[in-house]
């Protein structure tokens, strides 16, 4: 069990890094399906070799919701946007490198988590992982200039908890993960709704043109 | 009782998505005056100390439960009588209000930590279509700054919410099966002495940057000033008002967890440092203000960080002066958002320099207004007064000589400020008179507001002080 989460999370790591270094929307969508794949097989893996069948549900349900629903929404929010680089003229290397800096970062938050003591969890090993994972959708999100990348961040951040969860405690109880589930659903429709808006109002997805209010 | 509590908001909210015209109007005043009811006896019990349970124990409404549901039934009652002035401008207004005050009290009431996290973002996501409910560039901005950064907040409470049930699998050394009771306070209180120390240590600094982004806490407090100046009167009156303290509630809540853990002094460190540092945000604002709904909005973030301060000073004083001022502040920044609103529909502008002479051209929201703002400023004889007095009075006793008077400067700061916008806009000289309006039925709950806060000003009334004992136990043991 540990080797099968340490080699799932770290694919997941991998195309998290490569998200970060793809600059094309359409590729990073394309990213996210698959991370979100990874961490659906790695929920069902868990579920099978742990003898939990609820586990296997929740991956089931991830894998809808995160490669089929919401990549949806992503495409239509970014319907009718002009396919630009997402940030022009910025060097691709320094965020892949801060990325790399996060993966540190976060093998030292999790030092007490890991390092304890710990009996009975398997898969201990994974969780800096997921953490780095949740790390660099955050710095994604922060650092985004165009708000279809803050979500994407945003998106690549709910992963790395999700994988997070999954790794320290197998998951939540079931009533907890049903309502996280549909709060991320909500989240990205209310999300497609403000930023079709924004777009009409501003003609440009582009953060920096939202400076109404300042003070 | 709690079911009922619950379910009449939800109900209200579903058939009111989709009643219209006068009917919806109706329908809103009977679920509010209902949902008040329901919720004073079930807080009215719970104070007095006897817990309440539903539903297996997935529902638990002790003493501090109780004094939120309070806080909360009473605000949403203020802000559902001034709704219908808005409800014009789009019908979605009752529905989601009533949405939100579910949410609100399903937070509060659940002893289930998940079920609470699950709650807290619920409020979320029902407030943000009602923060952009004009629809203008600024709201849209507001609204998309919201739901980003209280989105990323909440997932890092999840984040923390995740390690403290780590932290019962690592107690146990094995992966049991999820049990329903693995994450309710109960349980978590009951095994806190022998939780592994630095994993709830972690657990906490991220439940208190989640929740703390909920509570406006400075420096995660950068949505609250855009979300609360542009949404609609009385959507405003309950985010400044109540949403905020649930964030606060939901890290007290943590607090006896960690104490027990980790020792007492690792969450007072964290509380007292945010506590202190949104005090020093907010007076950088409040000095010079040029909104006067962002003025409000920028005092709640200092008002909270009084609440932080009260939590990290700790003790039965400092926790029952947080708690009172909760309450203190709830009622007295939603009268002032709500008088906030009339003054905008009368003015037709949120600059402060626009807005004079209010005391002769809305005499009765100007005098309001007035005696409001000074209760907010915290001056005799309103409750603020008191439950400052209790906060400072909790740490210099707590041995933070230091501390309590560089918050009380910066209170001061604050309060100059607040002071000299009031006095530009309650005198000074009067532009073209704005016609008065409205009757004397829009009066009423803002002076019975105004009334129970000389209350607990004044004279406290019988059961009160128990009530705030029996609450403030729940946090510090």
């Amino acid at each position: 069990m540990t080797v099968v989460s340490n080699f799932l999370a770290f694919v997941a790591l991998g195309l998290t890094l490569l998200l970060v270094w793809r600059q094309s929307w359409r590729g990073r969508v394309r990213l996210f399906v698959g991370q979100s794949w990874v961490l659906a097989a790695l929920a069902v893996a868990l579920g099978v070799l742990a003898r939990r069948p609820a586990l296997v549900a929740v991956g089931v349900a991830f894998a809808i919701m995160k490669t089929w629903i919401i990549p949806r929404v992503l495409r239509r929010m970014a319907h009718g946007s002009p396919l630009r680089p997402v940030a022009p003229g910025r060097s691709v290397g320094l965020p892949v490198l801060a990325a790399g800096a996060l993966i540190v970062v976060a093998y030292a938050v999790m030092l007490p988590i890991t390092g304890a003591a710990v009996s009975g969890v398997p898969t201990r090993s994974a969780i800096p992982l997921a953490f780095a994972i949740a790390l660099i959708g955050l710095f994604l999100c922060v650092s985004g200039r165009d708000a279809l990348d803050q979500v994407i961040g945003f998106l690549v951040f709910e992963n790395g908890l999700f994988a997070l969860a999954l790794l320290t405690t197998y998951g939540l109880p079931g009533i907890v993960e049903a309502g996280a589930f549909l709060e991320v659903l909500v989240l990205v429709l209310l999300m497609e709704g403000v930023l079709v808006q924004i777009r009409r109002e501003h003609d440009s997805l582009d953060v920096d043109r939202l400076r109404e209010l300042r003070g | 009782m709690i079911v009922l509590l619950l379910a009449l908001p939800l109900a209200a909210a579903g058939i009111l998505a989709r009643a219209r015209g006068h009917a919806a109007t109706v329908l809103h005043g009977v679920a509010v005056v209902g949902t008040l009811l329901a919720g004073l006896v079930v807080a009215g019990g719970a104070v007095r100390g006897t817990d309440a349970t539903a539903l297996g124990g997935v529902l638990r409404v002790d003493a501090l439960s109780g004094w939120m549901i309070m806080v909360i039934v009473v605000v949403a009652a203020l802000a559902g009588a001034e709704a219908p002035r808005y409800a014009a401008h789009g019908r979605a207004l009752y529905a989601l209000l009533h949405l939100m005050v579910f949410t609100m009290l399903l937070a509060v009431s659940t002893d289930d930590v998940g079920l609470m996290w699950v709650a807290v973002e619920g409020t979320t996501l029902s407030s943000v279509f009602l923060v952009n409910f004009e629809r203008t560039r600024a709201s849209l901005e507001a609204a998309y700054k919201y739901l980003l950064i209280c989105s990323v907040g909440i997932a890092v409470a999840f984040c923390g919410t995740v390690l403290v049930y780590y932290a019962e699998v690592v107690r146990q050394q094995a992966l049991a099966e999820h049990s329903a009771h693995a994450l309710r306070w109960t349980t978590l209180l009951a095994l806190a002495p022998s939780l592994p120390p630095r994993v709830i240590e972690i657990a906490f600094v991220f439940l208190v940057v989640g929740y703390g982004t909920k509570a406006g806490l400075a420096p995660m407090h950068t949505w609250l000033p855009d979300a609360h100046s542009e949404a609609p009167a009385p959507v405003s009156a309950l985010m400044s008002g109540v949403l905020l303290s649930i964030g606060v509630y939901a890290i007290a809540r943590f607090k006896p967890v960690v104490d027990a853990a980790a020792g007492p002094r690792f969450a007072a460190r964290i509380l007292l440092a945010l506590g202190l540092l949104s005090l020093a945000v907010a007076a950088a604002f409040l000095w010079a203000p040029v909104n006067y709904k962002r003025m409000l909005a920028y005092s709640s973030v200092e008002h909270m960080g009084l609440v932080a301060l009260g939590l990290g000073f700790g003790g039965a004083l400092g926790v029952s002066g947080a708690l009172l001022h909760v309450a203190n502040h709830g009622l007295a920044k939603s009268v002032l958002f709500l008088l906030a609103g009339r003054i905008r529909a009368a003015y037709g502008t949120v600059e402060l320099a626009a807005v004079r002479d209010l005391v002769t051209a809305l005499p009765f929201t100007g005098r309001a207004f007035m005696i409001a703002l000074f209760a907010l400023l915290g001056l005799p004889p309103f409750g603020l007064f008191v439950s400052e007095v209790m906060i400072f009075g909790a740490g210099f006793r707590a041995g933070h000589p230091w501390l309590a008077g560089v918050a009380l400067a910066l209170l001061v700061l604050g309060f100059a400020g607040l002071l000299r916008a009031a006095h530009r806009m309650l005198l000074g000289t009067a532009p073209a008179a704005a016609p008065p309006r409205g009757s004397w039925l829009g009066t009423v709950p803002i002076v019975a507001a105004l009334a129970v806060l000389v209350l607990t000003g004044l004279a406290w009334p019988p059961g009160l002080a128990d009530a705030l004992a029996l609450a403030a136990k729940a946090v510090s043991r």
